[in-house]
């Protein structure tokens, strides 16, 4: 087998990468125009069928793909910041200059290399501070973006930079830990907690890759959009028969949910309209059993938890449809929280060997002359608590 | 993979947890008997049980847990023939390198199968593993492990030093896993391996930051792209549950306290050394009355003197001096990670491919390209 190689498709959501380093998404559909802001804009039509991961040039508005940047080897020299005076007198192009060569039409290299050309000290700076110089510039200026491939790791490293509270401090590597310490495969059977905004889910139906099942509790009536597993444009079998919601009342075996009625009042007539309506609700009450039935058969292969609630509370539900010998997986972002839960999975021999680790990730920046940790890390991507059902 | 049945059969490989540190893997085998530390266990007292069950020895003095294998369970149990890579590690890998159900990935070398079976499990049945080692005894032993858990249609196992001859793969997989002493060697081979229509992915895992140096420079040399360098580790965290810390005041008190006892002490040595001292001179008087006598300040109760302190009455129930607090203070559950940590395993050093009309300006030549592919071409069939 081949996967598919993944290109860009109307309704796609699709993650984009600016010079500087800033992301954002487009809910794509192929017509009209993107407007990127200050970078320029293209037709949406350039893009469709396009491999995702590709960088692009915005050239007189259309898209131009262009090379990656490779590393360059910067020279060694002599040269120090001892006679570099910091002011403001020391860049003579003014802003008023740099907008009107913009609108003018100016490239972006020719405006970044007129600033050089005027910096009064650029001469004396390291090789080191002159490329960190330009690449600045750079990524000031260049009308350059590029497309986010929908990996799990690129959608999951996308939310945690852009609203890290909203995924509540899931980082990538602690996401990918859950899988590993849960063993998430195709074929398998998950229950699943997902306060996250479908982060969870949307990792789950990676890795079961259209077999097995994720069931996920929900805190609300009805299945909420988990407006997450979008950003992955799953192809409908990734999705359709794998996941199924229910919500704490219902999946409660004490509790009778209560259904809004699926037979017209006696003697009345019914147009046809309610009868659409009450062929729905039938519908929808049969899954609903149906997924209720499921989760009490039980059997279920792992517990997988990124929720709000006390997570001992939330084992203590869903641990007698968890198969002997599965996991159970959490992760808060306050370790405070697991520690308690884990003192009363400890006492319980329900659990065995209730451990808590945290996950630690640090990037380099490997350049000649120039190696060394990057300067500003991730402080927390939470904390791990696992166990096994005996 | 392994039985995913409810309960243990004849011939399952099972995990045997004795604890947190011994964990064994073991093949059922009616006739046996496991003999542990914690007594004797006939495989045929297995057969049947539930996975996840606690199974007590012959003796019943002793217990163990069964658990099903799990690539990670499997990893702690396993015979270690080399380093093994940790979880931490495995699972930031298969992330990064966005192995999914159906990925074809290369890994060079096996050693001890522990990346091999994790990966095997996150590919499925549809994806597959090309894993080669250099050293034919790993290779012999990982074939039989591979036959015997059920991957052998999943990895396809080779004994190969890929920095020489390559991978005998073309245009094949979506990610390649390095775990090579120099790895920079095998990168060019990688360039081929990997396919040519999408963002393929590589992975070199190094303990030096010097092979990270070469290899960097291996990667972009051969256009390789966004290529970055992390480090992944988990800190296990201890639990306890602990009294609760006093407050500063109860020992400040206790303190006071027995400082008064203190002075309270000193002022009646002094008072007995008096009285003695009096009853000697009384002693002495009796036989020579014409001494004068000493004027004699001393208190004949020295708890009753204003100018002794007295124990400070304190009102307030939290501020109880430690005579006062109950015998069980309240616990709390507190946390820290364990004293020593693997501190480091490898760095990671990741980078990708894109197809070749959009890769950077690659600076190496073009004539070691198309021999490394005409050989490539010509082993692609030994391999499969």
């Amino acid at each position: 087998m081949r996967l598919p190689p993944r290109r860009i498709q109307p309704g796609h959501t699709v993650m984009i990468k600016m010079p500087s380093g800033e992301c954002r998404s487009i809910k794509f559909d192929g017509v009209g125009t993107i407007s990127l802001g200050k970078f320029g804009s293209f037709p949406a039509a350039e893009l469709v069928g396009q491999l995702y991961g590709l960088r692009y040039d915005i050239a007189e508005k259309t898209l131009k793909v262009i090379a990656p940047p490779s590393i360059e080897d910067v020279e060694d020299t002599d040269a120090t910041n001892e006679l570099i005076r910091d002011s403001s007198s020391i860049q003579e192009v003014t802003y008023q200059e740099i907008e009107q060569l913009k609108s003018a039409g100016v490239l972006p290299e020719e405006i970044i290399n007129k600033q050089i050309e005027s910096h009064a000290s650029f001469a004396l700076k390291t090789e080191y501070s002159k490329d960190k110089y330009k690449k600045r510039k750079q990524a000031k200026f260049l009308k350059h973006f590029s497309t986010i491939e929908p990996t799990i790791h690129n959608v999951c490293d996308y939310w945690f930079k852009k609203d890290q509270s909203r995924i509540r401090d899931i980082r990538p590597d602690a996401l990918s830990q859950m899988m590993t310490l849960a063993n998430v495969h195709p074929g398998g059977r998950y229950l699943v907690a997902d306060d996250v905004s479908g982060l969870l889910i949307a990792c789950m139906l990676e890795r079961l890759g259209g077999e097995g099942r994720v069931m996920n509790i929900c805190d609300v009536e009805s299945p909420p959009v988990y407006h997450i597993v979008s950003y992955m444009n799953f192809e409908p079998q990734m999705v359709d028969n794998v996941l199924v919601s229910l919500n704490w009342a219902t999946a409660d075996e004490m509790h009778e949910p209560i259904l809004a009625a699926t037979e017209p009042m006696d003697g009345q007539k019914s147009s046809d309209g309610q009868r659409i309506r009450m062929q729905k609700r039938k519908l929808a009450e049969s899954a609903l059993f149906e997924t209720r039935e499921e989760l009490f058969r039980g059997n279920f292969d792992g517990i997988l938890i990124a929720s709000q609630y006390e997570p001992y509370s939330v084992t203590e539900r869903l641990i007698p449809y968890l198969a002997g010998s599965g996991s159970i997986v959490i992760h808060s972002p306050y370790i405070q929280v697991l520690t308690e839960a884990q003192s009363k999975m400890r006492a319980d021999p329900k659990y065995l060997a209730p451990s808590i680790a945290q996950p630690w990730l640090r990037q380099y920046q490997i350049l000649p002359g120039r190696t060394h940790p990057m300067m500003n890390t991730s402080g927390s991507g939470g904390f791990l608590l696992s166990a096994t059902r005996m | 993979m392994w039985s995913v049945a409810p309960t243990v059969a004849s011939g399952d490989t099972v995990i045997l947890w004795l604890g947190r540190d011994i964990i064994q893997a073991l093949v059922v085998t009616p006739g046996k008997v496991f003999n542990g530390r914690y007594g004797a266990f006939p495989h045929d007292a297995l057969v049947g049980v539930l996975y996840g069950s606690k199974v007590f020895s012959q003796k019943e003095r002793g217990f163990l847990y069964v658990l099903r294998p799990t690539p990670e369970l499997w990893t702690l149990a396993l015979p270690h023939r080399t380093q093994i890579l940790y979880l931490a590690d495995i699972a930031f890998v298969t992330s990064m390198l966005a192995v999914r159900p159906g990925s074809t990935v290369i890994e060079a070398g096996t050693g001890s199968g522990s990346f091999s079976h994790s990966v095997a499990r996150t590919v499925g049945s549809k994806g597959h593993l090309f894993s080669f080692d250099f050293h034919q005894d790993r290779v012999d032993k990982a074939r039989i492990e591979f036959l015997r858990h059920g991957l052998h249609q999943r990895i396809t196992l080779a004994h190969r030093n890929v920095c020489k001859d390559g991978f005998g793969l073309l245009d094949r997989a979506d990610a390649v896993f390095l775990d090579l002493p120099a790895p920079w060697e095998a990168v060019p081979h990688v360039k081929l391996a990997l396919r040519s229509d999408i963002s393929a992915r590589v992975c070199c895992f190094s303990p030096c930051i010097e092979q990270v140096m070469r290899t960097v420079a291996a990667l972009n040399e051969n256009a390789f792209s966004e290529i970055q360098t992390y480090e992944s580790l988990l800190f296990p965290q201890e639990t306890y549950s602990n009294p609760a810390p006093p407050p500063v005041s109860q020992i400040t008190n206790a303190l006071k306290e027995s400082e008064i006892k203190r002075e309270q002490r000193r002022l009646r040595q002094i008072s007995n050394a008096q009285l003695r001292k009096r009853k000697r001179d009384e002693d002495a008087d009796d036989q020579n009355l014409k001494r004068p006598r000493l004027q004699d300040p001393a208190p004949s109760d020295p708890g009753s003197s204003s100018s002794v302190p007295q124990p400070v009455p304190d009102a307030d129930p939290d501020h109880r001096a430690p005579a006062d607090l109950p015998d069980n203070p309240p616990k709390i559950v507190v946390s820290k990670t364990i004293p020593e940590v693997r501190g480091h395993t490898s760095y990671l050093t990741f980078a990708i491919l894109l197809p070749s009309e959009f890769r950077p300006r690659s600076h190496d030549a073009t004539t070691l390209d198309t021999n490394i592919e005409q050989s490539a071409t010509k082993q692609e069939q030994s391999v499969q």
